[in-house]
């Protein structure tokens, strides 16, 4: 009973902090506060995880998102000029005509995600490790190895792409 | 319980914060980070399904963990272009950036 109480507190707590650290991303002036307020809301997506009993997804969020994609960000952010214009020019002239049409859609995609019917029917408790290795090393061996071969790719092409021409 | 349809407005809303990013920044680092956030709503719609849809095995979460390696790729080479963009051209607003445009 009480579990639940503090389950809904922490979900509304987890739930201001993704939100407001997504909108100020979008919002904030300067860059370094929006990769900064970027990896907090990338936290509290792992909390979300935790509250939903997905502790290794929770773990890799935490390693991957918040440690590795962070500090890459970073980096980018200190090899670029920090800028003065934050808007693009499309949305200062026509406000209300662009809030006129996300409204409707808004309100669609709320009830939407509001439709969905809870089965009610908790997991047996543990773990989501052994599970998830299952599934990883089972069913979808293949296509991790095709992820492998994707990462490699990718770390190739960033070293080709920033790679200065020694002429 | 929190039920399911909580976690998926949660997604949907930091799915739209995220395109609202992609569209109104003119950054191309900050475009990159609102598409991070874009993943990070598909990776809490995908566990909430998984974890709440009553079933066994973790096919959800698996998912999640191939949008990690892709969202790790992503930002790599991303940020990659960003930098070669900025080497050769010193901007990165991608609205100066239109060399390729017709």
């Amino acid at each position: 009973m009480s579990f639940d109480i503090l389950q809904s507190v922490l979900f509304a707590l987890l739930t201001v902090g993704i939100v407001g650290a997504a909108a100020g991303v979008v919002l904030m002036k300067r860059i370094t506060g929006s990769a900064l307020l970027m990896a907090f809301a990338f936290l509290c997506n792992a909390g979300m995880f935790l509250l939903l009993g997905a502790e290794t997804v929770a773990a890799f969020q935490v390693l991957i998102y918040v440690g590795a994609i962070t500090v890459l960000i970073l980096y980018g952010v200190m090899f670029t000029p920090q800028q003065d214009r934050r808007y693009g020019l499309f949305f200062q002239t026509q406000t209300p005509w662009a809030a006129l049409l996300v409204a409707p859609i808004g309100i669609f995609v709320a009830f939407f995600a509001f439709s969905f019917a809870d089965p009610g029917k908790a997991l047996p408790g543990g773990g989501d490790l052994v599970p998830l290795a299952t599934s990883v090393f089972g069913d979808f061996a293949f296509p991790f190895e095709v992820a492998s071969v994707l990462l490699l790719a990718a770390m190739i092409g960033a070293i080709v792409l920033v790679k200065r021409d020694e002429e | 319980m929190i039920p399911l349809g909580a976690f998926i407005a949660v997604s949907a809303v930091l799915f739209f914060i995220g395109v609202a990013g992609v569209l109104v920044r003119r950054n191309a680092v900050v475009i990159l980070m609102c598409v991070e956030l874009m993943l990070n709503a598909t990776n809490l719609a995908l566990v909430a399904f998984s974890r709440k849809a009553g079933m066994i095995d973790e096919r959800g979460s698996v998912f999640v963990v191939f949008v990690f390696v892709v969202a790790a790729a992503e930002v790599a080479v991303g940020l990659a272009i960003v930098l070669s963009l900025y080497r050769n051209r010193p901007t990165v607003d991608v609205d100066e950036v239109h060399a390729m445009k017709g």
